[in-house]
């Protein structure tokens, strides 16, 4: 395995590998760094120039883009208050609070180094932990895929703030949209309605571009003329106090245990299907602040929570790519696009994906292992450039994030039919946000539905007894689980209802 | 007891996978397959009707007070430009086939700058006019030059 490793590492350290890595975690870091524009939307931006690359050099790229879109939300987390990216959350906690007592510059490089170390200590895990994994998966029947599927939507639906309710039905709309065309067994056209336009079904990428990207900007451009809400206190365009690096590093390693258990609870979110760097980032903020000796320090700039968060956020992105590269489902949206530029170049992911693509695997691993010096790098050569760009206006952003969105769509597959679909989806996406749907549980429903269906039917056709989904261990187990979240999200948004009656008496 | 936006829009969820759902019915079944084409649409379809149900009794039952207190708090959303931003966004993908990803671009990058933030000074229109212009120009070099990946050609300039 380390051979393979160390062949990996020889592979992408290749200028032809080597520069779409770099660029991509450039990329990262200014997308990251940008209030409103999300690692996802920074990697659907970077997916285009991924059709004309090797698969491998595309992949990098991406895995680039999302290391680097991980800890460039920091930055503007520290100096505006606001996180870059939602993955940055919980920086701002800490981050902003410290870099406003006058320490900016020790806010935002504990916060890079955490990335770091965070990131790489996910690393261990990912190049370990992703064969024994996949092993696993691959005892996995159509029942366990099935169930696995019905837990990851289950749980992305409990988690969506605004309620449970509309979480599952955003769910159903995914799975809806991924129904329409041909099915995939008899070919029988299904949700047509003689249309040759959506004959052939909606294309997973413009859905998933339009509905993401479109809901992201107009929501942005809504808000175009308001003033931020801490703008007043940001500190854009500051200057970084002299600082040494040796002692950042000192803060960070003098508690190995916060660092170890951040990552951890960072991995294992990420691992988790489609819940995303936001949840780590936070939850690992609240661990850090239960097992701290000081936790009544937390919120007015104490390092531990900007620690706590950005190496959770970085080991996040290990997690996510474990659970593509050992079960082939995507851990976030990010990973969503990944696995769509696999599609496109030919490349199933799955359990066998490591034994079947040796090349790309490690590949992969070694590209998010250089993806974290590289982004190093960046920060240090850049950082005045990265203080800056903070302040680029969205009426220069918008309109040439659209124009990629649209090149993305239409190098599909070279027709226009994809550039209507994304228009007509980044419709449907923002009338979806501005009625209050969470967009989360139907980006995972659109990924999903077609597996979901396969599995179900290949497992109904192996056996047409239903019970088997129950019965056999796993996949009841997975399905309890699945149960028990949806159980534990009405619990908890009951109690919030009744909280809210005690604090709002009815007159 | 009145209908607010959830119940609308958990209206038109219902009645859309209602209709679907009587289509999911009425698909042919095959021979060799235990079950049809229909089968996994119409549970997703029958659980997104039970669930678009449950929305709209929920929001019929819901307090009104709280939430029309709640939203006069919300800050003003500027809807206009939004609108606007879909409107270039539309005229744009109708005119690629028509003009061709070049000219479409620097119109369209160009249109929706000037929409989003009006510039007032010469130079700021110069700054414009460099952005749309450089926008097409590293697109198509990066795109269709370096990547080889085609971009649309326009059916009135040919190119």
């Amino acid at each position: 395995m380390l051979d393979l490793l160390a062949n990996g590492l020889v592979n992408i350290a290749q200028w032809k590998y080597l520069l779409p890595l770099f660029a991509g975690t450039f990329i990262g870091v200014i997308g990251g760094s940008l209030p409103g524009v999300t690692i996802t939307m920074t990697v659907i931006v970077v997916l285009p120039f991924t059709y004309g690359l090797d698969p491998l050099a595309g992949l990098a790229a991406m895995t680039g883009v999302y290391v680097g879109g991980s800890t460039g939300g920091l930055i503007t987390s520290c100096l505006l208050g606001i996180p870059g990216s939602p993955a940055s959350i919980a920086t701002t906690f800490d981050g902003f609070p410290m870099a406003r007592n006058g320490e900016p510059g020790r806010a935002i490089w504990l916060g890079v180094w955490a990335s770091v170390w965070g990131g790489l200590i996910g690393a261990l895990f990912l190049v370990f932990l992703t064969g024994p994994l996949a092993a696993i998966a691959l005892e996995f029947g159509p029942w366990e895929y099935f169930s696995l599927f019905v837990l990851a939507m289950a749980m992305v639906a409990g988690l969506t703030e605004a309620s449970l309710l509309k979480g599952l039905i955003s769910t159903a709309i995914g799975l809806l949209i991924t129904v329409v065309g041909h099915d995939p067994i008899g070919s029988v056209p299904r949700f047509t309605f003689g249309s040759e336009f959506i004959g052939g079904g909606f294309p997973f990428l413009p859905v998933l571009i339009g509905i993401f990207a479109f809901a992201q900007i107009m929501t942005d451009l809504e808000k175009l003329n308001q003033p931020r809400g801490q703008a007043a206190e940001a500190l854009v365009g500051v200057r970084l106090e002299r600082f040494s690096h040796a002692k950042v590093n000192w803060e960070i390693f003098r508690q190995p245990f916060l660092l170890a258990w951040a990552t951890i609870v960072g991995l294992i979110i990420g691992i988790l299907p489609a819940i995303g760097g936001s949840a780590s980032s936070v939850m690992a903020y609240d661990q850090a602040k239960k097992f701290s000796k000081t936790p009544e320090r937390f919120g007015k700039g104490h390092p531990e929570g900007i620690i706590a968060s950005e190496a959770a956020n970085n080991a996040n992105v290990s997690g996510s790519l474990m659970t593509i590269m050992a079960f082939g489902i995507p851990g976030d949206a990010v990973t969503a696009v990944m696995l769509g530029a696999m599609t496109i170049h030919g490349i199933q992911s799955g359990p066998l994906f490591i034994s079947q693509n040796p090349d790309i695997a490690y590949g992969i691993y070694a590209a998010y292992i250089l993806a974290h010096p590289c982004m190093l790098l960046i920060c240090v050569v850049l950082m005045p450039l990265m203080l800056r760009v903070t302040s680029v206006r969205m009426a220069v952003l918008a309109p040439v994030v659209l124009v990629l969105c649209v090149v993305g769509a239409y190098a599909l597959n070279n027709t226009m039919q994809s550039v209507y679909v994304l228009l007509l989806f980044g419709v449907v996406g923002y009338v979806l946000v501005k009625l209050g749907f969470p967009l989360a549980p139907l980006i995972l429903g659109l990924i999903l539905g077609d597996q979901i269906e396969i599995n179900l039917v290949r497992a109904i056709m192996t056996d047409p007894s239903p019970w088997l989904f129950l019965t056999r261990p796993i996949s009841g187990g997975l399905l309890a689980a699945a149960a028990a979240s949806v159980a534990l999200a009405i619990w908890q948004h009951v109690r919030h209802q009744n909280r809210v009656a005690e604090e709002a008496p009815d007159f | 007891m009145s209908i607010g936006r959830d119940g609308i829009a958990g209206l038109i969820l219902l009645a859309v996978s209602l209709v679907l759902l009587v289509q999911s019915f009425q698909l042919p079944s095959l021979p060799i397959v235990p079950v049809g084409p229909g089968f996994y649409p119409s549970i997703v379809l029958s659980f997104m009707a039970a669930a678009s149900a449950l929305l709209v009794l929920q929001d019929l039952l819901k307090r009104r007070g709280l939430a029309a207190a709640s939203a006069s708090e919300a800050p003003r959303r500027n809807y206009r430009l939004v609108v606007i931003t879909f409107g270039i966004v539309g005229a744009y993908v109708a005119l690629l086939p028509l003009l061709g990803f070049r000219v479409a671009t620097v119109l369209f990058v160009g249109a929706l700058q000037t929409a989003l933030g009006r510039p007032r000074k010469v130079r700021q229109w110069l700054a414009l006019a460099a952005i749309a212009l450089g926008t097409a120009a590293a697109s198509y070099l990066i795109f269709e030059r370096y990547l080889l990946v085609l971009l649309p050609r326009g059916a009135w300039t040919g190119f």
